[in-house]
């Protein structure tokens, strides 16, 4: 860890951070300083030893509501709202309601009629976490739509990456993957390209975007190009559910040709280090023993880091709310 | 007897190439009378003579509206009651509906309920194929026959290129149009027996990546009009393509135009005033098929109308209920209302310098009625008193509360013009109280 970039700004971080918005509905349009508040503010959260008391928002009801599967993300969110001391009730939406028929607005109402404080939804469209905000009353983070954002993975990620290596801006940071269908992708390239890093992305042609470069990237089919220098490669998961059997000839293609191993890794900068949202898919995107060195791999610390930036986000939420 | 005298109208009469101010006096159902001079005593004698005062209005024609898709949201009836208050006497609607419209005897009996005398008249298209599938050439002759006035899978493609040769083979036979949706429905991912999970959602584009949702490549419109071109060179067909949205869809149907075949095309409303900027905020009023295209498409499309290129515009409309639209966009319904907002909408290309007014009515009127070949309506005298009496001028703003069909793709939208009074077979279909008003006591 990085001592110098602990202590820098100790000061700042003792108090919530206050956000012009009491959702967090994307990353798309935040502000750096809002970016740099929150990261700062999780910082000094992930330093704290697990047993000191952090339970400021004690009364505040969190709703997890979740219609896709996810295990690691309604854990941290729960771990994160529960060590501020919120009461927190997860609520499985995949098979219930949605069978039954009732809009996804009637849901939303009834969960609001229960007078939650916040509401963390994952939704498998783009864009319904705005459709919440739209109607409800409570705050809403945005824990995934669809292919639009997953916001939360974002500043966890950029958290991680200022922990080891001190600061984004100028890093030259590959995101590699399934570029089309990643939520993850999209967060993460408002958000570095806002800090100001160099961010290239790497994905066969038929899993990136034409008009990718317009936000602000570079874009790379070869692998070996995309990753010349990086300080930073992220993996994206080949997201199966969503992959149709024609974007790509098959697994093993793939690997060879974008899946990270020793040899494209070698063409990074000598440090660079190793990033993927999880849950991985080893020999597809990453080889298993790069997944498992721990010198270079991040992956265990993202998720660490996910519970601390999630816990700076509900209680930033609270604060706008209460100031708004 | 009645009569009925409009006093100082501006009359526009495109069969005629007339634009001029004059009195009108209609006797019954007939135009009996226009003249820049009239003998006002002559008629105050008679106790049943209304005089409308009608200095700075305008009248025309009726607007015949040749998209129309009758949704489950509402019936026949009160489309027909609307399209009446919307300044439009007759229209045309498509067979996607249930039951669908694939036989002759439905056809028949859509004409005979919605016949009456003082609601617009309703045209019927056929649906090309008997099913969705598209593979089995319907009873287009017996349909004819009953007065389908041509033929069309409504909102899917024809996209099998056998059956669609074989459709403009025969329908040269029985003189129809041939009416497509262009658009290739295994590119935009719409081809639910694709082995693709994908379903394109909106126009590809800078704005779908930002926006997460699954892009239709602009091209999936004009691959589909390139083919048919050469099968309608092929067969001799007429053949027409519906809301073109695209500059490559109105470039090749130019050109097509230019080597003199028999292809005429329609645009919407949504195509030459809005672009795909309107998604940003995942509004689902906007989720349109086609979608709402980039900006230089739209350019394209007012190029295409302002040359020519373009034959007529249509509402098409598509009223969707609240519940299918209050949705996550990719679960929403597609289409938006268009009947209410047709007329406003295509007059803003008249205040906005586009075309003139005289051309404006024209694609409204004329236009699509000779794509079909059927009577041009005209005022003239002596012919049946069918037109509409507008305000080209007064200022008003569309708002989705004051519409009865939803959701509008123009809320907010700051307009000039508005429908005072619709004539139908000689009778009042609608007049509103502005206009009433206007008698002169």
């Amino acid at each position: 860890m990085n001592k110098l970039f602990r202590n820098n700004s100790e000061v700042n971080k003792s108090s919530p951070v206050k956000l012009s918005s009491h959702h967090l509905l994307a990353i798309e349009g935040m502000q750096k300083t809002e970016i740099q508040k929150l990261l700062d503010r999780a910082d000094y959260f992930a330093n704290l030893d697990k047993h000191t008391d952090t339970k400021y928002l004690s009364g505040y009801v969190v709703l997890n509501v979740f219609f896709e599967n996810s295990t690691r993300t309604r854990v941290s969110f729960e771990l994160a709202a529960r060590r501020l001391g919120a009461e927190v009730i997860n609520i499985s939406l995949i098979n219930s309601s949605i069978k039954k028929g009732e809009s996804l607005l009637d849901t939303a109402s009834t969960l609001n009629a229960m007078k939650p404080d916040l509401l963390i939804v994952r939704h498998p469209h783009s864009g319904a976490p705005l459709l919440f905000a739209e109607y409800l009353s409570c705050s809403i983070i945005n824990a995934g739509d669809g292919r639009h954002e997953h916001p939360t993975q974002a500043l966890l990620d950029a958290l991680t990456i200022k922990r080891r290596i001190g600061y984004l801006e100028g890093l030259k940071i590959s995101i590699c993957g399934d570029i089309a269908n990643s939520r993850v992708a999209r967060s993460n390239i408002h958000l570095l390209t806002t800090m100001g890093a160099d961010v290239r992305c790497v994905a066969p042609s038929t899993l990136m975007p034409s008009t990718l470069e317009k936000l602000g990237v570079k874009c790379f089919f070869d692998m070996k190009e995309g990753i010349k220098d990086a300080d930073v490669v992220m993996l994206l998961r080949l997201q199966n559910e969503r992959m149709s059997g024609t974007e790509n000839p098959s697994e093993r293609e793939y690997f060879k040709f974008f899946g990270l191993d020793e040899i494209k890794l070698s063409l990074a900068n000598p440090n660079a280090v190793i990033m993927h949202p999880g849950p991985m898919n080893r020999g597809v995107e990453i080889a298993s023993v790069l997944a498992d060195d721990t010198n270079r791999s991040l992956i265990k610390t993202q998720v660490e880091m996910g519970v601390a930036v999630r816990m700076s986000i509900i209680e930033a939420l609270n604060h706008s709310k209460n100031k708004t | 007897m009645t009569h009925s005298i409009f006093k100082s109208i501006k009359l526009i009469n495109p069969a005629t190439n007339f634009n001029q101010k004059v009195n009108v006096v209609i006797q019954n159902e007939t135009i009996i009378s226009i003249s820049k001079d009239l003998n006002l005593e002559k008629f105050h004698k008679d106790n049943k003579t209304i005089i409308y005062d009608c200095e700075g209005l305008t009248m025309s024609p009726g607007i015949f509206d040749m998209r129309v898709n009758i949704g489950k949201t509402e019936n026949l009836k009160f489309t027909q009651i609307i399209a009446a208050e919307s300044g439009i006497t007759s229209m045309a609607i498509l067979p996607n509906q249930t039951p669908k419209l694939n036989n002759p005897s439905i056809i028949d009996h859509i004409k005979r309920q919605s016949e009456d005398i003082n609601l617009p008249k309703v045209m019927v298209y056929g649906a090309a194929t008997k099913d969705i599938n598209g593979l089995e050439m319907s009873e287009i002759g017996l349909m004819s026959e009953m007065g389908a006035i041509g033929f069309t899978n409504g909102n899917k493609s024809i996209k099998n290129s056998l059956v669609m040769r074989r459709l403009m083979s025969y329908a040269t036979m029985i003189n129809r149009p041939i009416i497509q949706h262009a658009e290739d429905e295994d590119l935009s991912g719409l081809n639910q027996a694709s082995t693709t999970s994908i379903k394109g959602e909106m126009n590809e584009g800078e704005i779908s990546t930002r926006l997460g949702l699954i892009g239709i490549p602009a091209c999936a419109e004009v691959i589909i009009i390139e083919r048919d071109i050469r099968l309608a060179k092929l067969t001799g067909a007429h053949y027409h393509v519906a809301h073109v949205s695209t500059r490559d869809a109105v470039n090749v149907i130019r050109e097509a135009k230019k080597s003199g075949l028999s292809i005429t095309c329609d645009t919407a409303p949504p195509y030459f005033s809005l672009n795909e900027s309107k998604l940003l905020t995942y509004n689902t009023a906007f989720k349109l098929s086609p979608p709402l295209r980039n900006e230089d498409d739209r350019l394209g499309i007012i190029e295409a109308i302002q040359d020519g290129t373009i034959d007529a515009i249509a509402s098409d409309h598509r009223a969707r209920s609240k519940d299918t639209k209050a949705q996550p966009f990719s679960a929403a319904s597609v289409g938006a209302s268009g009947i209410e907002t047709l007329f406003s909408i295509t007059l803003d290309l008249v205040h906005k310098k586009i075309i003139d007014i005289n051309k404006a009515i024209s694609f409204l009127t004329i236009n699509p009625a000779k794509i079909f070949g059927i009577d041009s309506p005209s005022l003239e005298e002596e012919k049946i008193a069918d037109f509409i009496v507008f305000d080209e001028n007064e200022p008003n703003t569309i708002k989705q509360e004051n519409l009865k069909t939803s959701p509008t793709p123009f809320d907010g939208r700051k307009i000039h013009g508005k429908i005072l009074a619709t004539y139908i077979n000689g009778q009042v279909a609608f007049m509103n109280q502005i206009f009433k008003n206007k008698i002169i006591k």
